[in-house]
């Protein structure tokens, strides 16, 4: 469906996005994964053709951009805004026509979408009478309405209460089945981990991984140990052998360096916690972030310091 | 194609709903009929009442005559003479600073409208004096200044020892009647004022419509970049689509509203019976309008992308709005010489033609050649200004913050 082919984006004296190279299929999730300022939003823009690359090309079904394409991308930006005085409905109908639906189909189809999204009271009402999640809810019709190829997200869990959060996911799954591309950008881990067929992380406008998750996981080694436990796990910081420690109230995460002492290692665990769980598992996607990109970081703050 | 027309349609129709625009379009004209035409109705609106002016005379004889005259000469409406004289002062025995006193105080009581002082050196200096609490009285004092001039002159031509008849021809009142010749040598009855009038309606009209649509444009494009929806729009539509469709929807709602007033004001004209302005006039100014509508519409978008903010967006219209006065400063010597060199090159300036030539044409008909000349290089202009407008609107509508310099703008003209 779309490849992305050495792309480079510079603006004045800043370097956006640089070599970046991925592919999505259809009937695929890709999750567009990096801290904030990578530069997501910058590729995102660049294959919409909202913005013109310094340099790579883009092709969809092996073809460049031409204004045919339009119709089949469909678009929700990170910056959420609508018009705020118009009414909901012709908000909606406008958009779609816009990206070619005829006015009664695009009116039809909206009355579902909004019924389907709890929002039909509002379709005579203006923009601005809406909550921030239901607006973000119409900009999601909005990107879907005319049925697109690939649909393109740019940070859609943001501001979503955790019910909404599960009926976009329904929608990610349905569009999915039914052969769409999808492409969203996140920094948060969890959703990219619990979605996405595919990931490409970006840091500094670099891609840092690519690649299908579970291939992505396995090159980081099954070497990594998840426990639940009650008691106090202060003490891992400072235990030798294991790395890339993750702690929190009742679980953690960490990877094991040295294998003679997993034995010792485990007496340690149960002597010191009440071990609920205890399993050696692929690295979180989580995980893998932080070591790429908190990695990155640390290294240059100390620089910095010193 | 189909994309610029649903995105005029959407910028027309939720515009045409709107509350704001409704009452613009109601308002605005009686808010023009309210400042202009109201005072220009109670101006000439006949008195109802007599108003009783004072005379203070030296001459014995010349308050009198005035008495007579002005009884004589107007009327109001229902036959009574519109101005009584009422002599002050002792006549036999004049004191002119005790007769003052108390006309002043006539004055002050608003027993009377006025007083004249009328010297005995009135045949030798001409001058006299009137005094009121409200000298802005035009109409009062041309009145009297005109009548006293008509005494003075017969009673000096009578000194003269001319036939009373004879008199009466020579001071018969001069009416000027201008007829301008146009260039087919037709003759068309009209004069300063009407010739000024449909200049000024024409400019003021275009006026209208290309601050007001110039706004909306400005307007709509800051609207979009502030609430992001602009990013939406790019990846729907091309940007020449989405600029092309916004300046024909938005006007559309110009031509629109300048449309209703023009109505409105053709209207009032017929109820009054004034011709305001000629049908070949008219003709041959509407490419300027269009075109000119067009040029300026082209830089409104060129200029209002890269801003992002609303008050950004007005300080810069007014400047364009500054540009488009410039004619109307130079109508006095435009009027006196239009067809002059410096006028014609002038003119050529894409940026006034429009203005000029609307004070131009309603004068003097320019030179065929002259007008066709205009018309394609203000063409040209304009199919240039909308190319660069597009160039700048699609690379600089997703930038925000700072505004390009004129190095940056140079750029994205050179670029694909």
């Amino acid at each position: 469906m779309l490849s992305v082919k050495n792309i480079r984006k510079e603006f004045s004296t800043v370097v956006a996005v640089d070599d970046v190279s991925f592919e999505v299929k259809r009937g695929e999730v890709f999750g567009l994964l990096g801290p904030n300022g990578a530069g997501k939003t910058t590729t995102i823009r660049t294959i919409l053709n909202i913005i013109q690359p310094n340099r790579g090309d883009i092709f969809f079904d092996g073809k460049p951009f031409d204004d045919a394409i339009r119709n089949k991308l469909g678009y929700l930006p990170e910056e959420r805004g609508l018009y705020k005085k118009n009414k909901l409905l012709n908000t909606i109908v406008y958009f779609a026509t816009l990206k070619g639906v005829p006015q009664t189909e695009a009116r039809k189809r909206a009355y579902d979408w909004l019924k389907r999204l709890d929002l039909l009271a509002y379709a005579e009402r203006k923009v601005e009478e809406l909550s921030k999640g239901n607006q973000q809810k119409v900009q999601f019709i909005i990107a879907i309405l005319h049925n697109p190829e690939l649909v393109i997200l740019d940070e859609p869990f943001s501001g979503l209460d955790p019910v909404n959060q599960i009926v976009l996911k329904d929608l990610f799954m349905e569009m999915k089945d039914k052969g769409k591309a999808i492409i969203f950008s996140t920094h948060m881990m969890e959703q990219a981990e619990k979605l996405s067929d595919k990931i490409c992380l970006i840091n500094h406008g670099k891609v840092v991984i690519e690649g299908k998750l579970s291939e992505v996981k396995s090159r980081f080694g099954k070497n990594t140990v998840h426990i639940e436990f009650d008691g106090d796990g202060e003490f891992l910081k400072s235990t030798n052998g294991i790395d890339k420690l993750l702690l929190y109230e009742n679980s953690a995460e960490f990877e094991i360096n040295d294998h003679q002492g997993v034995t010792n290692l485990f007496a340690l665990l149960t002597q010191k916690l009440k071990i609920r769980k205890y399993e050696m598992i692929e690295p979180s996607l989580h995980s893998i972030f932080l070591s790429m990109v908190g990695g990155n970081k640390i290294k240059k703050s100390e620089g910095v310091s010193l | 194609m189909r994309k610029a027309l649903a995105v005029a349609r959407w910028e027309f129709i939720e515009k045409v709903k709107t509350k704001a625009f409704i009452i613009s379009l109601i308002l605005t004209p009686l808010f023009m009929i309210g400042a202009f035409v109201l005072p220009t109705l109670l101006i000439t609106k006949p008195d109802t009442e007599p108003r009783i002016i004072g005379v203070i005379d030296e001459t014995n004889d010349l308050g009198k005559l005035l008495s007579n005259k002005l009884e004589d000469k107007f009327k109001l409406p229902d036959g009574k003479p519109n101005y009584i004289i009422r002599h002050i002062g002792n006549r036999a025995l004049l004191d002119l600073e005790e007769a003052k006193k108390e006309a002043d105080n006539l004055v002050v009581k608003e027993d009377i409208e006025g007083y004249l002082i009328i010297r005995s050196t009135i045949y030798n200096d001409s001058v006299f004096e009137y005094r009121a609490q409200n000298v802005g009285n035009i109409k009062v004092t041309e009145r009297l200044n005109r009548t006293i001039r008509d005494l003075i002159i017969e009673k000096k031509l009578k000194a003269e020892n001319l036939d009373p008849e004879v008199i009466k021809k020579l001071t018969f009142p001069i009416e000027l009647k201008s007829v301008k010749i146009s260039k087919t040598g037709e003759e068309e009855e009209s004069d300063f004022k009407t010739m000024f009038f449909s200049a000024y309606i024409f400019i003021m009209a275009m006026f209208i419509l290309i601050i007001s649509t110039g706004q909306l444009l400005v307007r709509s494009m800051v609207e979009e970049k502030s609430n992001r929806i602009i990013e939406v729009l790019m990846s729907s539509s091309s940007a020449n689509d989405l600029m092309v469709g916004k300046i024909l929807g938005l006007s559309a709602l110009g031509f629109v509203q300048i449309g209703t007033w023009a109505l409105i004001g053709i209207a009032i004209a017929l109820k009054f019976g004034t011709a305001i302005i000629s049908l070949t006039s008219a003709l041959v100014l509407l490419p300027f309008f269009i075109l000119g509508y067009l040029f300026y519409a082209a830089i409104f978008v060129g200029v209002g992308a890269p801003l992002s903010t609303e008050q950004e967006a007005q300080q810069v219209t007014g400047y364009l709005v500054m540009i488009l006065f410039i004619p109307l400063l130079l109508a006095m010597w435009i009027m006196q010489d239009p067809n002059s060199p410096l006028i014609s090159i002038l003119t050529f300036i894409p940026l006034l033609t429009p203005t000029m030539m609307a004070i131009r044409i309603p004068i003097q008909m320019p030179s065929l050649f002259e007008i066709l000349a205009n018309i394609i290089v203000l063409s040209l202009s304009t199919v240039a200004a909308m190319w660069a407008a597009a160039k700048i609107f699609r690379t600089t509508v997703l930038s925000y913050g700072k505004r390009p310099s004129l190095k940056e703008l140079w750029h994205y003209l050179k670029s694909k």
